[in-house]
């Protein structure tokens, strides 16, 4: 059975077209490809120092 | 694909020909986000853009400069009435690669049509405000806001569930269940959308059951099947009406229609009309009214110029005429002239002077000629005074008084300091019997001289005419 106040808790206001600029400059645009690059520098670095 | 660390173009080898770094493990990140780009647009394709998103996101977190992706991710949004989430997608897209990138091409055709934009813009504002209807327990606000929201963007998803979610809290099940179908046309695998149905479908069931349970006899009469999501009931021995009633209700249906045409219609679209045809006599009324301001202003405007210019045609007769200051102009030169002739002969020249219009010399004329006039006056003035008193006189003693008070008014006028010519000019008067003139004049010595022994005898003759 579905509880209206609890589905209703599920819907979130949508972003006013004001809103996208800081909408785009919020997103983490962080991406696998770029932890495992971090990962190989951090790596090199450790082996240059060792 | 090109490698992380300089950027050049990779071969098929594990590593970077240009700087041999290891791209074993990048090669095989590049590819999962490709893989999952793949399994995004083939759900896309299907319509399950719930899946696709889900795909897509993922891609695009092992890669986020699959611009194929994010611009797909943009183009599901979009379709799903999330115009903000596509927007954004695409500006990062193009951001990331500026040049023959689609994503230009969806932001300029949202851009370049303000109504557009509006009607997104619209349409998010009234959906946030029907959630907070919603929030606020105003269901039939919320209803309401809702379809205006949809008649903007049927294909707006959330808006759509939402609405289905409040039918399903009113337990109006049908109306739930053709919110929903709505949304599955639209995005067929949605997990929300999905549950809401199996809700309401569970209760139509449920509310069936009940319905058939003392109508059993009755369902034997109906053919029931299912075709999709839709129950179709179809009549086993349809009735059908005789030829008669049909005919009658036919004909009544039509009597209706011309009645209706008749006492409706036909008096609505007269009023109109009517109401048309006042409008437009307005219209001309005050069209008229305007264009008779203008025309007594423009009459107005002609009576003004006319009356300007009768005053200058006025002035420039005053300039030119024969009375004119310009012909007054000409007299003073000439007698000027004259003067530097023959300085001598004074008397042609006192009577050029003499014509000269003394009114229009107090009126109009220039401050040189005034001082060329008065400078000439004085000049010839002694002689001609001398020349005209003794014309005067001479004409006195032979008793043409006549003569004598012209010629003495002259003299008097050119040497009004002369006391004999003003004693001789009286008179004259005296003589002629102009009584009242020769004791003006006498009176005139009197006062001009007073001091004088011509004053005195003045002063005799005045008391002698007055008795």
């Amino acid at each position: 059975m579905i509880n209206f106040e609890e589905e209703l808790r599920k819907f979130h206001p949508s972003l006013e077209i004001e809103e996208a600029e800081e909408a785009i400059y919020n997103q983490d645009l962080t991406d696998v490809a770029d932890v495992l690059v971090g990962m190989i520098k951090e790596a090199k670095t450790e082996e240059e120092q060792g | 694909m090109r490698c992380y660390n300089c950027g050049c173009r990779l071969s098929e080898k594990d590593f970077c020909t240009n700087c041999g770094a290891d791209v074993s493990r990048y090669k095989k990140i590049m590819f999962a986000s490709n893989r999952l780009y793949n399994d995004g647009l083939e759900k896309a394709k299907i319509r399950d853009l719930s899946g696709a998103i889900v795909s897509l996101r993922q891609s695009l977190k092992f890669n986020k400069n699959n611009i194929e992706a994010r611009n797909l991710l943009g183009l599901v949004y979009f379709e799903m009435g999330e115009a903000v989430a596509a927007l954004s997608e695409w500006v990062i897209s193009k951001n990331l690669r500026a040049a023959k990138n689609i994503a230009d091409d969806y932001i300029s055709m949202i851009q370049e049509n303000p109504g557009r934009l509006d009607s997104i813009n619209q349409t998010i504002k009234k959906y946030n405000q029907a959630l907070g209807y919603c929030q606020q327990a105003s269901l039939d606000l919320a209803i309401i806001q809702l379809k205006k929201v949809l008649s903007l963007n049927p294909k707006f998803i959330r808006a759509h569930q939402l609405l289905a979610l409040i039918y399903i809290s009113m337990e109006d099940w049908e109306k739930a269940k053709k919110e929903l179908q709505k949304c599955v046309k639209v995005d067929m695998n949605n997990t929300t959308t999905l549950r809401y149905m199996k809700e309401a479908d569970d209760a139509l069931e449920i509310a069936e059951e009940a319905k058939n349970g003392g109508k059993k006899k009755k369902q034997e009469d109906i053919l029931q099947y299912q075709n999709g999501n839709e129950t179709i009931i179809q009549p086993l021995n349809p009735r059908e009406p005789l030829g008669v009633s049909t005919i009658i209700s036919i004909v009544i249906g039509i009597v209706i229609g011309l009645c209706v045409a008749c006492f409706l219609i036909l008096p609505a679209q007269i009023q109109s009309a009517k109401a048309s045809v006042k409008e437009q006599l307005v219209t001309i009324g005050n069209e008229s009214d305007a264009k008779s301001i203008t025309i007594n202003d423009l009459q107005q405007n002609v009576q003004t110029l006319t009356e300007e210019n009768d005053s200058l045609k006025a002035e420039v007769q005053n300039y030119v005429g024969t009375d004119g200051i310009i012909a007054a102009d000409d007299i003073l030169l000439q007698a000027v002239y004259l003067y530097f002739t023959n300085p001598s002969d004074v008397v042609p020249i006192a009577d050029l002077v003499e014509s000269i219009d003394t009114n229009l010399i107090s009126t109009s004329a220039s401050e040189a000629f005034l001082n060329l006039y008065n400078s000439l006056k004085a000049t010839i003035g002694p002689s001609v005074s001398q020349k005209y008193y003794d014309a005067g006189y001479t004409a006195y003693q032979n008793g043409q008084y006549a003569d004598a008070i012209t010629n003495l008014t002259k003299a008097v006028a050119y040497s009004p300091e002369d006391v004999e010519s003003l004693y001789n000019l009286g008179n004259a008067y005296r003589k002629n019997g102009d009584t009242a003139k020769a004791i003006e004049t006498y009176q005139l010595l009197v006062d001009t001289f007073p001091d004088s022994a011509r004053a005195t005898k003045a002063k005799n003759f005045i008391t002698s005419l007055g008795n």
